[in-house]
């Protein structure tokens, strides 16, 4: 000990705290008023999160509430056998060559029977506002089930035909009185009409499943679009990402996380996968185009593209996650079946991997929820065309055009009539809702599984 | 798929293979099972094995030779009796082997290492597909492009009748404008969020908050690009943009970069949150030991010490945000221009991307390829930030482990 | 049936009490883990915690600067007096006790900035020096006072995690003594520390005797018998005996506290 000893007494030292503990100096208070202010950063960091959750979640589901209901028109339609059926023999296939145009004119008919028949009468409503009020997929509608069931020529049958999207969006509150005034698509008196129609009980609003099961329809018929071609495209990729990634994903875990030695190559393997993880997602798409279109010469719009370059993307995710749950096992489970005489490779694929398996479970679902939600890649890979027919079955379909869930919504939103940015709302519901369950079972996994050493 | 059939028979010629192998395991092994050096599964798994990998390797090698062109579509059924024949000799090789002394287990083990080490191959694979595909099409654009117009070109007017001025740098511009402002947006936020929620929330508050966080984090991007759309750009166009006469677009820097960063939150702040975690208890102690208020703890002494790591979050939000694509294709515009104004509609790279690929014009112009050149861009800025902020990460991680 | 011997401040005049601990509980949930201790600690004199581990002893020590606020589950009764005010009392800043009552921890943990800075920390916050220069003399006061100048007033800029292990500790103990605490409570701070550290920082816990109260918790009955003048000893949550150290370890009067010195419990 060569240093000094403190000599002098304690109450000589300089800048010691003197008073009583019971009273704040002014010092003291001013660093409990600094202590609040940061608190209260840290409080309004996280009510800020908090408000633009709700804000965000909120305006998505009042947006998107309306697609799931739909106005719809109950007419008495007489199927008038002169006009669909010219030739009397209620054969289907020279049915067929009927024109939709032609049910167009039965269906006018019958909007104008309607109107006569309850006396409406409003001043100023043009013939162009009636035959306006039904949508033009109406006749289509109607077509369908004649074709479907011949029989019906010739008769009366009551319909629920759709109304056209302006009439639609009135009853949701989208389009009013005074916007009907600048609207060349519709007009005050149509919507009048609509009214009188909706009072006597014949224009109701109810819910939509034909939202869930229609395909896209064109930009002049948003209210026949649905997102049945979609959730089939959707539900294709996903098992496209789920039978490649997850095999290759655990092998290539496996592989890095108990066998890989420790030299260069692996070294290059793991920076490879976390880099691989932050690559923009639209690079992967154009390896797509490049790779998948471009070279291998895969079919644009198909789903076994667009599941190929998911799986690429989700790769690392499952592959982090996987090595997670692995690194999770302890050694001890290792050398007690080494002990008993087990190779590595039964070790690992008799105890580590089953012991794995729920962690591994819920990092391929928190991948597969990833890869649903992703839009970008699938751009580029020409999945934003508009497909109207549905993918045949597996595994025929994988090579047929679709649309997928996310993508539907970006090709509704640059469509011009506002009725789609309602139908692109309600496709992020069923997205989301997807979204929800994959991860609720996520999370039921984890809880009902989870193992703590 | 011409050769599924080939592809099935291979996986019939491997399920024979293992009922084969395992019966003739048994009988090579007479009365006492114990005298084989496998169990008999191993013999028919070996054998298995070893029908099946040929063919598919035939399969594998035709399908390359296809897709470069040496192969015509009329090679489909010489290539699938070539596949099974191979299947047939790997079937009969895998027989002949079966015997008391034959090692079936290392055998069919040493197989399944290989196949392993093949899928955890896939990354680098996957990696060269994205390097080659996007120099490769560079290179093309570049042919037809001068590179010195592209990287130093302040103008970008792509035409359909060609002579475009394609200038990557006012769409460079308005990628770090926007990315700029989502990190002013998400960083302080994230931040703060996760300092409170590590250092002063309870128990209570941290379980209903943190799941709200992560919820916020997996939601997909295109919801917040409708979300910029129809809310928050109309919002900043009707109450900011045309009263103070700066603009009237619905989409702009602005509307972009708010919702980027509202969208980029829970990443920085889950990030932040692990790299406070690690700040070792200890380090808090003593300058709470010394009289230190909690905030004054945080940010003299937990924020220094967990810096490096913070400075790596940031740049992986970074990296994030200039690769970002839907929320700027709905919320930023496609006017390619270079202003300081954030209420105007400007561009990305990304957006730019997008549009140059799904549009119609002819694959080979260098409208179209201008596009594998804005990727390799991309890939290359954030290729970059990743590297640097994944290796501060690591180190960060390392010095307190 | 210990009261009798619970309290030995025979020697001892009110004047020199600079704590006094009364029916102290401590609880951590729903563990009582400590139970009616009452104590009088002494200023100017080292006073010397034991017991085998899970104790209490490290508890007591850390509800004297309240540092058991910052563990949410942790809930404290009764009085701990300091100069004869209540710590626990509602009015009263942690912030401002601690600067009162200093902590040196178990592991050595400077924080990762210059030694200059380490020693400054606590002046600077509490606002102890109107100037640089008066600083600069805090510093080296604190530096001497732990011993420890004269091997690094060469390099005041170079990271306080660069130093050995004896040298960081001694480090924390100049960082606790620049705010000048009237109170220096010490947690086990030779536990990390080889045996030349050791008796390093034991000298220096003897001249710190000279300003300050000291307690410091000890798991080695010989290093409380080096250093204390007072020694307490816990077992199970209980404050068993407390007295001058010579006799503690002499003529321990319960017969736990016998068992533990001669090593059968423990």
């Amino acid at each position: 000990m060569t240093d000094l000893p403190l000599s002098q007494p304690a109450a000589a030292m300089p800048g010691r705290r003197t008073g009583s503990l019971l009273a704040q100096d002014d010092r003291t208070r001013r660093r409990n008023a600094a202590e609040s202010r940061f608190r209260l950063y840290g409080v309004i960091a996280i009510a800020i999160s908090m408000i633009a959750l709700v804000v965000l979640l909120a305006t998505i589901l009042t947006g998107g509430a309306g697609a799931f209901r739909q106005t719809y028109l109950n007419i008495p339609v007489t199927l008038d056998a002169e006009v669909l059926d010219p030739n009397g023999n209620r054969d289907p296939a020279e049915m067929a060559k009927v024109l939709t145009l032609a049910y167009g004119r039965v269906l006018d008919a019958a909007v104008d029977g309607t109107i006569a028949r309850h006396g409406i009468q409003i001043e100023g409503l043009s013939e162009a506002d009636i035959d306006g009020l039904i949508s033009r997929e109406a006749s289509a509608q109607v077509r369908d089930r004649v074709l479907a069931n011949p029989e019906l020529v010739g008769q009366t049958v009551e319909f629920d035909v759709l109304v056209g999207g302006r009439i639609d969006g009135y009853f949701k509150g989208r389009v009013t009185m005074d916007s009907a005034e600048r609207d060349s698509n519709t007009s005050p008196q149509q919507l009048m009409l609509a009214q009188e129609l909706a009072d006597r009980g014949e224009m109701v609003t109810r819910f939509n499943w034909n939202f869930l099961t229609n395909a896209d329809a064109s930009d002049q018929r948003p209210e026949a679009a649905g997102v049945g071609v979609a959730i089939l495209g959707s539900l294709y990729m996903m098992l496209v990402v789920l039978v490649l990634s997850v095999p290759i994903g655990v092998a290539a875990s496996i592989y890095l996380e108990e066998f890989a030695p420790k030299n260069r190559l692996t070294d290059i393997i793991e920076v490879n996968i976390s880099n691989l993880a932050a690559v923009p997602s639209i690079v992967f798409g154009i390896l797509g185009l490049a790779a998948f279109i471009n070279f291998a010469g895969l079919p644009q719009s198909a789903p076994i593209v667009g599941g190929l370059v998911l799986t690429l993307m989700t790769l690392p995710t499952i592959i982090i996650s996987t090595r997670a749950a692995l690194k999770a096992v302890p050694p001890s489970i290792r050398d007690a079946a080494l002990g008993v005489g087990a190779s590595k490779m039964q070790s690992v694929f008799h105890h580590v991997l089953p012991l794995a398996m729920p962690g591994i479970l819920t990092g391929t679902i928190i991948g597969l929820a990833q890869a649903l939600g992703e839009t970008a890649p699938l751009l580029l890979i020409g999945m934003v065309a508009f497909v109207r027919n549905f993918p045949d079955g597996l595994p025929g379909g994988l090579m047929d055009p679709a649309s997928a869930l996310p993508v539907q919504v970006f090709n509704w939103t640059q469509r011009s009539d506002p009725a789609f940015i309602e139908r692109a709302s309600g496709a992020i519901i069923v997205l989301l809702i997807f979204l929800l369950c994959m991860n609720l079972l996520a999370i039921w996994l984890r809880r009902r599984f989870e193992r703590r050493w | 798929m011409p050769l599924s059939w080939a592809i099935f028979a291979s996986f019939l010629l491997a399920a024979a293979g293992y009922i084969i192998g395992r019966s003739r395991a048994f009988a090579s092994a007479g009365p006492d099972v114990r005298k084989l050096h496998s169990r008999p599964t191993y013999h028919g798994y070996s054998v298995a094995l070893t029908a099946l990998f040929p063919p598919l390797a035939v399969l594998a090698l035709a399908g390359l030779l296809r897709m470069a062109g040496v192969l015509s579509a009329e090679a489909g059924p010489v290539v699938g009796l070539l596949a099974l024949g191979a299947g047939v000799v790997g079937l009969g090789l895998g027989v002949t082997r079966i015997g008391q002394q034959f090692q079936a287990r290392n055998a069919v083990e040493r197989m399944v290492l290989g196949l392993l080490m093949l899928c955890s191959l896939i990354a680098i694979v996957t990696t060269a597909g994205i390097v080659l595909s996007l120099v490769f099409e560079t290179g093309r654009f570049f042919q037809v492009y001068d590179w010195r117009t592209f990287f130093f070109g302040t103008e970008w007017t792509p035409r359909f009748q060609g002579n475009s001025q394609l200038g990557i740098v006012p769409l460079l511009w308005g990628t770090l404008y926007i990315s700029f402002i989502a990190l002013l947006v998400a960083v302080p936020i994230g931040l703060f969020a996760a300092i409170y929620m590590s250092e002063y929330a309870s128990g209570r508050v941290r379980s209903i908050v943190k799941p709200a966080i992560e919820i916020l984090a997996g939601i997909p991007t295109i919801v917040y690009g409708l979300f910029a759309l129809i809310t928050v750009g109309p919002l900043l166009r009707d109450y900011f943009a045309q009263p103070l006469g700066l603009g009237n677009s619905g989409s702009s820097v602005l509307t972009a970069g708010l919702v980027m960063g509202i969208m980029l939150i829970p990443f920085v702040s889950s990030l932040s949150d692990d790299i406070i975690n690690a700040v070792p208890q200890s380090l808090r102690d003593g300058a709470l030991g010394l009289g230190s208020t909690p905030s004054e703890t945080v940010r003299q002494v937990v924020l220094p010490a967990a810096l490096p790591g913070i400075v790596g979050a940031v740049l992986l939000a970074a990296s994030r945000a200039i690769g970002e694509t839907m929320i700027v294709v709905l919320g930023a515009g496609a006017a390619a221009q270079m202003s300081l104004n954030p209420l105007e509609a400007m561009t990305t790279i990304t957006v730019k991307i997008v549009s140059q690929l799904t549009g119609d014009s002819d694959f080979n112009s260098p409208e179209t390829l201008v596009a594998f050149a804005l990727g390799l861009t991309l890939f290359v800025i954030t290729l970059a930030l990743n590297v640097v902020a994944l290796y501060i990460v690591r180190k960060y991680r390392e010095q307190y482990e | 049936m210990y009261d009798t011997n619970r309290r030995v401040e025979t020697a001892v005049t009110p004047d020199d009490i600079k704590i006094q601990a009364r029916k102290v509980q401590v609880y951590y949930g729903d563990k009582h883990a400590l139970k009616d201790v009452d104590v009088d600690i002494l200023d100017k004199t080292v006073t010397a915690f034991i017991g085998p581990s899970g104790c209490g002893k490290s508890t007591f020590l850390r509800c004297i600067n309240r540092m058991n606020d910052t563990i949410p589950i942790a809930r404290v009764e009764g009085q701990i007096l300091l100069d004869n005010e209540d710590v626990y009392d509602r009015r009263v800043d942690p912030v401002q006790l601690r600067a009162k009552v200093g902590m040196v921890f178990q592991k050595p943990n400077p924080f990762p900035k210059s030694i200059y800075d380490n020693v400054a920390y606590g002046p600077r916050i509490h606002g102890l020096a109107r100037n640089r220069s008066e600083l600069d003399g805090i510093v080296e006061k604190a530096l001497r006072g732990a011993a420890l100048w004269n091997e690094v007033k060469d390099r005041l800029q170079e990271p306080g995690t660069g130093l050995s292990g004896g040298q960081q500790q001694r480090l924390c103990i100049a960082r606790a003594v620049a705010t000048s605490p009237e109170v220096l409570l010490m947690d086990e701070p030779c536990s990390a520390l080889d045996p030349i550290a050791t008796a390093q920082v034991e000298d220096l816990i003897e001249e710190l005797r000279e300003q300050f109260s000291v307690v410091i918790v000890t798991h080695s009955m010989q290093q409380a018998a080096r250093v204390s003048q007072k020694t307490a000893f816990f077992h199970l949550g209980n404050l068993v005996e407390y007295g001058d150290t010579d006799d503690i370890f002499t003529r321990p009067r319960d017969s736990r506290t016998e068992a533990y010195i001669s090593g059968r419990i423990g």
